[in-house]
């Protein structure tokens, strides 16, 4: 009898938080399902059954394909070039330097303010008139003209992308710190000994050993990218003419501007099956990870 | 001051054994030590004495009272962990009075305990600091301080000296066997150390998988080891065996060589059995008789020489006090007293 | 072997580029918001300006009122903050000091929320709060941050209390200690950093939120600070640029210096948590 209590004790601990995040995250994602499968009016009014019809008109819409396609140079350029950044950068901030704290500091800054102010300053940097971009860039004689550099949506893109990557270092770099200073000091204390140079330490060693924390930056970044509204839409809402228009802005604007309802429901669908591809391969790694990390425990594994 | 009684306890976790079926009996004012080897159950058993982990089956009493069902803060138990458990964010005094605050003694009463234990561990000029600031031996001393003040039934130590360097070890060993003397609280030590079990015991509780293998004093263990088990781990350098057959008079080895040995009541002609003997048994025999061994290697320790030589294929042991000069390859011969061969059943490993 | 000195010199030669891209939308901030309407928009542009405008800030308060949208953003970051943690305390603490069915589960859904971003659900959350008649009330955001930060908060709470050694509250219970009491006086006061910084950086997301805010939040009196500067900027003819700099000074400053002495604390969790 008080064991059956006991035992319900870690259930009456973790309900609470359970049933906010079914209510809040689980329940939207059914509702976006029902949806999906129905005509719906702008106010979001469900008007009819109409079977997969949505997802027809999703999968025949040019916008949605482009959309696609640059959703995915999105996130590949960014992450990979995030990546390219932050494993050097870690490895610098992970050595014993004078004002390593400072750099710290600064490196990791982007993190602290939102993606929105961040998006809405560069905006004003890029002014094609007065921006302060153009102003640097001329001062220092490397152009002689104001470049409007959101106006093209090729340019703008491009520079979405930079802000994008800017903004995932801090992030990116937090892992791999964490990841390099677990390392094992020995190890290189035994491949300096064997003669390894600097390259083939890192080589041999650091990377093997980093490829865990590199696999899950990865992937967290590729669903962090994956799904970030605010920089594209601050900058250039998708615009112009449709040229910067990723997955989520084009969401966006179905079902908050042009109040296709349906047809953003069906694209959060297909979205949600992405994102869930990648998290069962985040669960994965993390899992292989940290096989189990809880304190000694009271009764056996089942 | 209260006597243990256990009762055919048994732990399962999910569908694994850990203890089969312990009997024991500690009587009132008696040191025990639990010793055995690593995971055959000794923290699990002193736990479920504490009240720290639910009992599957049996019965666990404090005096008469069965405690089963009696949750840890209610058993009037005091326990000195491993770590230690000394609470990081409270000083010293803290730490030793929380107990005694959470009966809400009176402010004098807490502080003149406090201080009394305090005196006794020599803790008395570190009362304000907190445990970061403490050596390990002064860790070690204010977790037994915190179980001094409460005047508990029954104290529980599970391996406490394990964190400390040998010397401190050997000092501490001490320092709580006094206390012991002292106090005569009601006591059960966990370690896997054998001389401090031999060292600090009145009786002493040998596991092994989940069950006892023998209880009694340290010196009815060293005599009369019930099984191969007991007669291993009790001991250092531990017993040497040799197998062999049964004869009247003798125990065959391999190579026909016979050892000697009392086998009246001992067993069957033509039983396999092993013979025990313990090297600090073993002594030269003047006139080249007795056993021949043959010399491998020699440890000098000053103190004495042990020797490591090979019996009918065998490893064998031996520790003289005098100093000898051997040399490898040599053959020696050896002798003992028959009062310290040891027999055993070679099948169930059962004393003969 | 270089010396610590040069290679210093190599190491902070190597990061400033990078440190000026990052630091280069703070100079603009800074240097916009201070200058005068008339030289916002001179050809050639220039960093360069007359005077310090120290009353843009003042103006800027008043005609954007940025004062109710702080307010907003801070009863919305404190309740979703007090939210997640009340929840996620004897969550996480359940995961460091428990076995039971279906934690592995509960685990892996964790993780599946925390992946899950507001973007892709915000149609569905949409729909939720209107048919709930939240839509246009800052606690529909409350809610939502709440339940989006759980999963890191858990994560970084659990990883915390399995720090904490389960021998210190046995210790308590044996001192005759109930579990209540182990937990106030024992654990909980132990916890009390993890507690801390796990609730600043759940401030921080919450405080930052854009996606969400934008979405349910549809009259401007109820915007919180992102989508009340964001409203500035979008879909105007005319944007006061002095004063939206000015404001994302005012909004991002004071964030920026906490989560800078806090950053350590975060590299720490991380190797410490999940990441191990
Ligand atoms: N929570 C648990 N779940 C499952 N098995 C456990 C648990 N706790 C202990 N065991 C198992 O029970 C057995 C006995 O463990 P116990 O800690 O009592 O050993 P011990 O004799 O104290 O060993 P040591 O000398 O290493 O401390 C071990 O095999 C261990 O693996
Ligand atoms: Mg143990």
């Amino acid at each position: 009898m008080a064991n059956r209590i006991q035992k319900s004790v870690p259930m009456m601990m973790i309900l609470p938080g359970l049933a906010l995040a079914i209510a809040i995250i689980g329940y939207p994602i059914f509702d976006l399902g029902w949806t999906s499968m129905h005509d719906v009016s702008r106010f979001g009014k469900l008007t009819g059954f109409n079977g997969g019809e949505n997802f027809a008109e999703v999968f025949v819409d040019p916008l949605f394909w482009e959309s696609l396609w640059r959703t995915g140079i999105w996130t590949v350029a960014v992450v990979g070039g995030t990546l390219a950044i932050s494993m050097p950068v870690a490895m610098i901030l992970n050595d014993d330097f004078h004002g390593r704290g400072v750099a710290r500091v600064i490196i990791m800054l982007p993190w602290a303010i939102s993606l929105t102010m961040t998006a809405v300053v560069w905006r004003w940097a890029l002014n094609g008139r007065a921006g302060l971009l153009n102003a640097t860039l001329m001062n220092a004689g490397i152009i002689d003209q104001p470049i409007e550099w959101l106006a093209t949506a090729s340019t703008a893109f491009v520079v979405e992308i930079l802000v994008g990557i800017l903004v995932s270092i801090p992030f990116t770099t937090t892992i791999l710190l964490g990841g390099l200073s677990s390392m094992p000091q020995d190890a290189y204390e035994a491949a300096v000994v064997d003669g390894a140079s600097g390259w083939h330490q890192f080589r041999y060693i650091t990377l093997p050993l980093m490829k865990p924390f590199i696999n899950i930056a990865i992937v967290l970044n590729v669903i962090y990218v994956f799904n970030s509204l605010p920089i594209i839409w601050v900058m250039t809402e998708g615009g112009p003419a449709n040229g910067t228009d990723i997955l989520v802005t084009y969401l966006y604007k179905l079902a908050f501007r042009f109040g296709q309802l349906g047809k953003a429901a069906a694209i959060s669908l297909v979205m949600f099956f992405v994102l869930l591809a990648f998290t069962m391969l985040y669960v994965a790694l993390v899992s292989r990870n940290d096989r189990d990390d809880a304190a000694p425990e009271e009764e056996v594994k089942e | 001051m209260s006597s243990v009684t256990i009762r055919g306890v048994k732990k399962k976790y999910g569908a694994m054994a850990v203890l089969h079926g312990i009997d024991l009996e500690i009587r009132d004012r008696e040191f025990v030590v639990l010793v055995g080897p690593s995971g055959c159950g000794k923290s699990t058993l002193l736990r479920m004495i504490a009240g720290l982990e639910s009992i599957s089956s049996g019965d666990i009493l404090i005096g008469d009272r069965v405690v089963n069902d009696v949750p840890a803060k209610a058993r009037d138990i005091a326990m000195v962990f491993q770590n230690y458990a000394l609470y990081p964010h409270m000083s010293v005094y803290e730490n030793m009075s929380f107990s005694l605050r959470l009966k809400r003694m009176a402010k004098e009463m807490i502080d003149r305990k406090v201080r009394e234990a305090a005196e006794i561990l020599n803790l008395s000029t570190y009362l304000e600091r907190s445990p970061r600031q403490l050596s390990g031996g002064q860790r070690q001393r204010v977790a037994m301080g915190r179980a001094l003040v409460r005047d508990a039934q029954v104290f529980l130590f599970d391996e406490p000296l394990s964190n400390l360097d040998a010397k401190l070890r050997v000092v501490m060993r001490t320092e709580i066997k006094a206390l012991h003397q002292r106090l005569q609280t009601t006591s059960v030590y966990v370690t896997h150390d054998q001389i401090e079990a031999m060292t600090m015991a009145d009786r002493i509780v040998v596991m092994n998988a989940g069950k006892i293998e023998q209880i009694g004093t340290p010196l009815e263990l060293y005599d009369t080891p019930a099984n191969l088990f007991v007669a291993d781990f009790i001991g250092s350098p531990s017993m040497n065996f040799l197998r062999g057959t049964l004869e009247p008079g003798a125990v065959v080895l391999a190579d026909g060589s016979r050892v000697p040995v009392e086998t009246t009541g001992r067993g069957a002609a033509g039983q396999k059995v092993v013979f025990g003997i313990r090297p600090e048994h073993l002594s030269l025999s003047s006139d080249g008789t007795g056993l021949a061994a043959e010399v491998e290697v020699v440890e000098p320790t000053g103190a004495n020489i042990q020797v490591y030589a090979r019996v009918a294929g065998m490893p064998l042991c031996a520790v003289f006090t005098e100093r000898h000069d051997f040399r490898p390859g040599q053959t020696i011969h050896l002798a003992w007293p028959g009062r310290n061969a040891h027999l055993f059943d070679a099948a169930s490993g059962q004393r003969l | 072997m270089t010396t610590k000195l040069t290679r210093s010199l190599i190491y902070w030669a190597l990061l400033s580029p990078l440190m000026v891209v990052i630091l280069f939308p703070f100079g603009v901030m800074f240097v916009t918001a201070v200058r005068p309407r008339e030289e916002l928009f001179v050809y050639p542009p220039t960093w360069g300006f007359s005077e310090f405008r120290w009353e843009n800030f003042s103006e800027m308060w008043v005609k954007t009122n940025f004062g109710g949208a702080l307010l907003n953003s801070l009863y919305v970051s404190v309740a979703a903050t007090v939210v997640a943690l009340v929840l996620s305390i004897p969550a996480a603490y359940a995961m460091s000091r428990y076995r039971f069915a279906g934690k592995g589960a509960y685990r892996t859904f964790l993780l599946m929320t925390q992946m899950m971003s507001p973007i892709v659900l915000v149609l569905g959350l949409f729909r939720l709060m209107m048919s709930l008649g939240l839509v246009n009330d800052l606690n529909s955001l409350v809610l939502t941050y709440a339940a989006f930060n759980m999963a890191f908060t858990i994560w970084m709470l659990q990883s915390y209390f399995n720090s904490i050694p389960r021998d210190l509250e046995e210790a308590a219970w044996m001192d005759g200690a109930s579990h209540l009491t182990s937990l106030v006086r024992i654990f909980l006061p132990l916890a009390v950093p993890a507690m801390v910084v796990t609730a600043i950086f759940t401030f921080i997301n919450s405080w930052n939120e854009f996606v969400l805010a934008l979405t349910m939040m549809r009259s401007s009196e109820d915007f919180t600070l992102p989508v009340q500067i964001y409203a500035q900027v979008a879909g105007r003819y005319q944007v006061e640029w002095h004063h939206v700099m000015a404001a994302t000074v005012l909004a991002t400053v004071p964030v920026a210096i906490m989560f800078s002495w806090l950053q350590r604390y975060l590299i720490r969790g991380m190797a410490l948590g999940a990441v191990k």
